[in-house]
């Protein structure tokens, strides 16, 4: 079973219930959210917003307000324009760090699975060893001296993904690798690499999309929590983590430079989730038995 | 099961080795010299080259690998740029981080696993949906915003609870115990949703099995069958649960610690990181790691112990 | 000059013989009863040696550790502590300091001449390559002269040298030699002093508690039984802590709360407006800064009215010259430049070139707000500033190697402007951080050190002022105002010098519970 597991177990009866019913209003919901959060993010420059680096200091902390929907925050910055250009950085980093690590950990979990021997011993050990390590010690550590910068954060997150996604995908290959079409693609003298990928990677395809989300979802924490330690994206550009961890320092006096970005970051998170597990419920392999 | 532990142990010695390893690579390749470090401005080609003789730092890698093992196993973790024993420093910190994973654990299990049953009596119904419901939500809330929310409402608005107010059990145990719960509660309102999730699964799934029906129709209370004869499967994977969850806890406790400024290993380690302390990093991760190891070990035997299919079957 | 030093001198010993009737009570004191005290940062250790300079927790911890030759009364005079009398010789060069007998360090060992000039010697070896050295550099050497008397040589006049040797920070507390050379390396974390309480024990990162010296030589005017000292980084938790009473006063600066607990019937604040300033130095051997149009026009594009009233409510004033309203040097006219984004403009229309820099601040909530103001102010006037956020100490190694852009550094309270002006401004100092080189200002500074008339010294100061204000080689942003935050019944707390929170005479009005 991998950590990331813990995120929840098959429900069959949900399944049967989902069904059923169809994928739910909830679910459709939380595509809704995520479509939009996504068009916000990637057309922030056409929209009509504030620049969301311009400090006002003298509207510091307003509340939300006609000029500033959602208020400003302690540098009397446009909290809306910062919470839409923060989801660019935050999805931007949430994104692309399990996308790399996707790639790079289903290819390594696809031939171990596959090859198995030693190869496949050797991943499973080094997942082992990999994931005894505290990954967000690890991550401030190699950002504190790498530098700060997106592409760091970026590539410290996905490294530090590897290990499960090649868990899972290792998982996946071997529920497939008996199954009778490959036996019968083998007896036919295909090459490994044309079973590879002709026969098992449309196979395993579903659940890694579906961890894929699971995993959009813990990168995006794993990039607030980095920004709330300020080791994340670097300021001025905001990030949900550091916007949080900026209107902290205003708590008690303006909470909602907090609360903000905290729900904004707290939707989108659940999403994520709910559309990955609902994905996962679906295509889990062990359904059809 | 002599057997089963001794192919565990054949197992676990090469993964600790391997994590020694790692561990020093990744404190030995971060960029920036120890000396330069320790030197500060004091730094002269001369007064880097005498240091880097006194650490050892100009050995090949491999010597300097050695060397360190050696120190670790002998208790030696060496001492940090403020010439504090890093193995005190480690030492004196731990109680507090394993305080505040039992705190979690304990109140992660009276919420989870209570929830969870209720639930999977009546799957389905209006309270299980709720609750599932509440369980999922809570795992997509990041742990440094519960902690903020938690400081906000008990300590800031309410004035129930202290914030930071950490001190020693030795000292004041009552004061110890209030100053864990916000920051026990922030890791334990993290940690039910799974244990309920898990649990109340599992638990769907046996009721269904046939000795349940048999020990309904033998005319048990449904009390016993729920907590003797349905539960007790189920601790198995509540065991396993606890192990995978270790690791987990740790990453919350970094910043748990941080927020609410408990003297624990996961502060420590953040200090170390903001200082550029590399000896005192690379000791906490190491012990960290090193634990993580020990505990799924731990559990793995638990697990065998407990289930008899995997005691006699293949490891 | 004669004179002068005569009126000096019938002063202090004017002042001796007070010394006595000021250490009395002015109202019944309680005794018993602990302090908490909460600081901003972990405490790294006190030996000067290992540490280097002290933070505002050592301080304060290390004012009740040890003892210090003089201490300060509330009109900022040197007052007796260790030494009993003090003499100058007519130059300033020579300082004899007369020790009280019959004192103790913790462990035992007697504080004498010899244990003090042991205490400085060994920061000034130039083996210990000791950080705290450069800010006793203008000391030859230290002697005792017999068991009662220390001697110190001075290489440059020193006029308020007793006023110096009062404060905690890294380099003026006397340790035990004794201890030193026992622990050797653990002396840093069980350090040994003189003063009116001792270690009693020590969670790193936790707290330290210190308890009453039953040895201490004016131990009945020391009334509280423990001493509590806590770091917590955390700003609001730090203020939650003494609103909730965890804690019983805190060192703290954050506007916001400092005027919530003004408010506070519950709250006493305890305020001190020293001499100094925030400073930032510019690299002026890299460009753009190596071209005064630029450094001018960096500062002319600050907003400080609106930066010190929006986001630290006016509390901290902007600076007019590095040497801050508690200094004695007030100057008429220190050529501060105006708020003038225009002016900036032009000028940086007539560098011709875009300017592009990295401004360091420290990895803190503070810091990188500062950051950020600065950075937007900047760019209205075309000027691109990228961030750079190390934590505190990477940011003083870094400065010592000149690996910077632009800086933040701070001018400290202190009794004399000279030591940190020599260190900051003269060409020929290692902490000459901005690397500019002035004849003129070399010659003010060298005049201001050498001479024993304080009109002659102001008027130096204040020339010196203007020239650093034109040129711009530091800037200086707000004004140094320290502020603690306590319950109201902890009374006997004297000023807050050098932002030193002194403890060690502190007692409960009424005793706590």
């Amino acid at each position: 079973m991998a950590a990331l597991d813990a995120l929840g177990p098959v429900e069959r009866e949900r399944v049967v219930r989902q069904r059923r019913r169809g994928l739910g209003v909830v679910f459709w919901a939380a595509i809704a959210w995520i479509a939009l959060i996504l068009a916000v993010a990637a057309f922030a420059n056409l929209l009509p917003l504030r620049d969301p680096d311009h400090t006002a200091l003298l509207a510091r902390r307003a509340l939300p307000s006609a000029a500033h929907l959602l208020g400003t925050d302690a540098l009397g910055r446009d909290i809306l324009a910062r919470a839409i250009f923060g989801a660019r950085a935050s999805l931007g980093i949430g994104l692309l760090a399990p996308l790399l690590a996707t790639l790079v950990g289903a290819s390594l979990g696809l031939v171990a699975g596959y090859l198995r021997g030693w190869i496949e011993t050797l991943l499973v050990g080094a997942t082992d060893v990999l994931l005894a390590f505290p990954p967000l010690v690890l991550a401030l550590a190699i950002v504190a001296y790498l530098g700060q910068s997106v592409v760091n954060v970026i590539i410290v997150l996905a490294i530090l993904t590897v290990p499960s996604v090649a868990r899972i995908a290792r998982a996946a290959t071997l529920a497939v690798r008996e199954r009778e079409f490959v036996t019968a693609a083998r007896a036919s003298g295909a090459s490994h690499a044309r079973i590879l990928l002709k026969e098992i990677l449309p196979n395993i395809l579903l659940p890694l999309g579906a961890f894929f989300l699971v995993l959009v979802a813990i990168t995006i924490v794993a990039e607030s929590i980095l920004s709330f330690l300020g080791l994340g994206v670097p300021p001025p550009a905001p990030s949900w983590g550091s916007m949080i961890a900026e209107g902290r320092d205003s708590l008690d006096e303006a909470p909602h430079i907090a609360f903000i970005p905290a729900g904004v970051m707290f939707l989108t998170v659940l999403a994520f989730n709910l559309v990955g597990d609902t994905l996962r419920a679906i295509t889990d392999p062990r359904r059809g038995t | 099961m002599p057997g089963l532990i001794g192919r565990r142990l054949l197992y676990l010695v090469p993964v600790i080795l391997a994590v020694t390893v790692l561990t020093f690579l990744i404190a030995n390749l971060l960029p920036g010299d120890l000396a330069i470090a320790i030197l500060g401005d004091q730094a002269t080609p001369e007064s880097v080259a005498a240091l880097h003789q006194k650490l050892g730092l100009d050995l090949p890698l491999w010597q300097q690998y050695l060397h360190w093992l050696g120190g670790v196993v002998t208790g030696d973790f060496g001492r940090s740029r403020n010439n504090e024993v890093v193995l005190h420093a480690i030492a004196s910190r731990l109680p507090v981080s394993l305080e505040l994973l039992v705190f979690a654990e304990v109140g992660g299990l009276l919420v989870g696993v209570p929830l969870a049953i209720l639930c999977a009596v009546r799957p389905g119904s209006l309270f299980d949906r709720t609750v599932s419901a509440v369980a999922f939500g809570s795992l997509s809330v990041p742990p440094f915003m519960l902690a903020i929310l938690l400081i906000f409402l008990f300590a800031l608005r309410l004035h129930l609870l202290p914030a930071t107010a950490y001190v020693p059990f030795a000292e004041d145990p009552v004061g110890n115990l209030r100053a864990m719960v916000l920051p026990g509660a922030t890791l334990a309102l993290l940690e039910w949703p799974t244990i309920m999730r898990v649990l109340r699964s599992d638990m769907i799934t046996t009721l269904q099995e046939d000795y349940i029906a048999m020990a309904r129709a033998k005319g048990l209370s449904s009390r016993r069958i729920l907590l003797v004869h349905a539960l007790k499967p189920s601790s198995l994977t509540l065991v396993t649960l606890i192990g995978l969850n270790v690791g987990r806890l740790i990453g919350g406790a970094v910043v748990t610690e941080s927020i609410f400024a408990l003297p624990g290993i996961g502060r420590l380690l953040v200090e170390s990181i903001y200082s550029r302390d590399l000896v005192v990093l690379e000791g906490g991760v190491l012990v960290v790691a090193v634990g993580y190891v020990l505990v799924n070990f731990v559990v793995d035997l638990l697990y065998a112990a407990l289930d008899p299919r995997i005691r006699h079957g293949r490891a | 000059m004669m004179q002068q030093c005569g009126r000096l001198r019938s002063f202090q010993i004017a002042l001796v013989m007070l010394a006595g009737a000021l250490a009395l009570p002015a109202a019944a004191q309680t005794r018993g009863g602990t302090v908490t005290l909460g600081v901003e940062q972990d405490i790294a250790g006190f030996d000067p040696l290992v540490v280097g300079v002290y933070d505002t927790g050592q301080t304060a911890t290390a004012r009740l550790l040890f003892d210090t030759l003089t201490k300060l009364d509330d009109n900022a005079k040197p007052v007796p502590s260790l030494a009993l009398s003090w003499s100058p010789s007519g130059d300033f060069k020579t300082w004899t300091f007369k020790l009280r007998p019959g004192v103790k360090f913790q462990d035992g060992t007697p504080l004498n001449a010899a244990a003090v000039a042991n205490s400085f010697e060994r920061q000034l070896d130039p083996n210990a390559h000791c950080r705290c050295a450069i800010y006793i550099s203008f000391i030859d050497k230290v002697e005792a002269a017999d068991d009662l008397t220390v001697v110190f040589h001075l290489k440059n006049p020193s006029p308020n040298f007793a006023a110096l040797v009062s404060g905690t920070y890294a380099n003026w507390p006397i340790h035990s030699p004794t201890a030193i050379q026992k622990l050797k390396e653990g002396y840093n974390r069980h350090p040994v002093g003189s003063g009116p309480f001792r270690l009693k024990s020590w969670q790193s990162g936790d707290r330290l508690v210190l308890e009453r010296n039953p040895d201490y030589w004016d131990k009945d005017h020391v009334y509280l039984d423990e001493v509590v000292i806590r770091p917590m980084p955390d700003n609001t938790a730090r203020f939650a802590s003494v609103q909730s009473g965890e804690t019983d006063i805190i060192w703290h600066d954050r506007a916001d709360d400092i005027l919530k607990a003004k408010k506070d019937p519950h709250l006493a604040v305890h305020e001190y407006v020293g001499s100094g300033a925030t400073v930032y130095a510019f690299n002026t051997k890299r460009p753009p800064f190596d071209d005064v149009r630029v450094r001018q026009a960096l500062r002319m594009a600050l907003d400080l009215k609106t930066f010190s009233e929006t986001l630290f409510d006016g509390l901290w004033q902007p600076a007019k010259d590095p040497w801050g309203p508690g200094s004695f040097v007030q100057c008429k006219d220190s050529g501060t430049l105006p708020y003038d984004p225009e002016k900036a403009k032009a000028l940086l229309k007539e560098y011709g070139k875009p300017v592009a820099f990295k401004m360091v601040v420290t990895a803190t909530p503070r810091g990188r707000q500062i950051g950020q103001a600065f950075q937007e102010m900047w760019k209205d006037v075309g000027v691109d500033m990228t961030i750079d956020q190390i934590d505190q100490t990477a940011l003083v190694t870094k400065a010592f190697r000149r690996d910077f852009d632009l800086t933040p550094w701070r001018i400290v309270d202190a009794a004399d402007p000279d030591i940190q002006a020599y260190a900051n401004f003269h060409s020929g100092s290692p902490v000459n951080l901005s690397g500019y080189s002035n004849p003129e200002v070399d010659k003010l500074l060298e005049d201001a050190r050498n001479s024993g008339d304080q009109e002659q010294r102001v008027a130096d100061y204040c020339k010196l002022a203007q020239i650093l204000n034109r040129d711009v080689p530091w800037f200086w942003t707000l004004d140094n105002h320290y502020f603690s935050i306590s319950k109201p019944g902890l009374m006997g707390l004297p000023k807050q010098y050098s932002d030193i929170i002194d403890l060690s005479h502190a007692w409960w009005e009424k005793k706590k519970s």
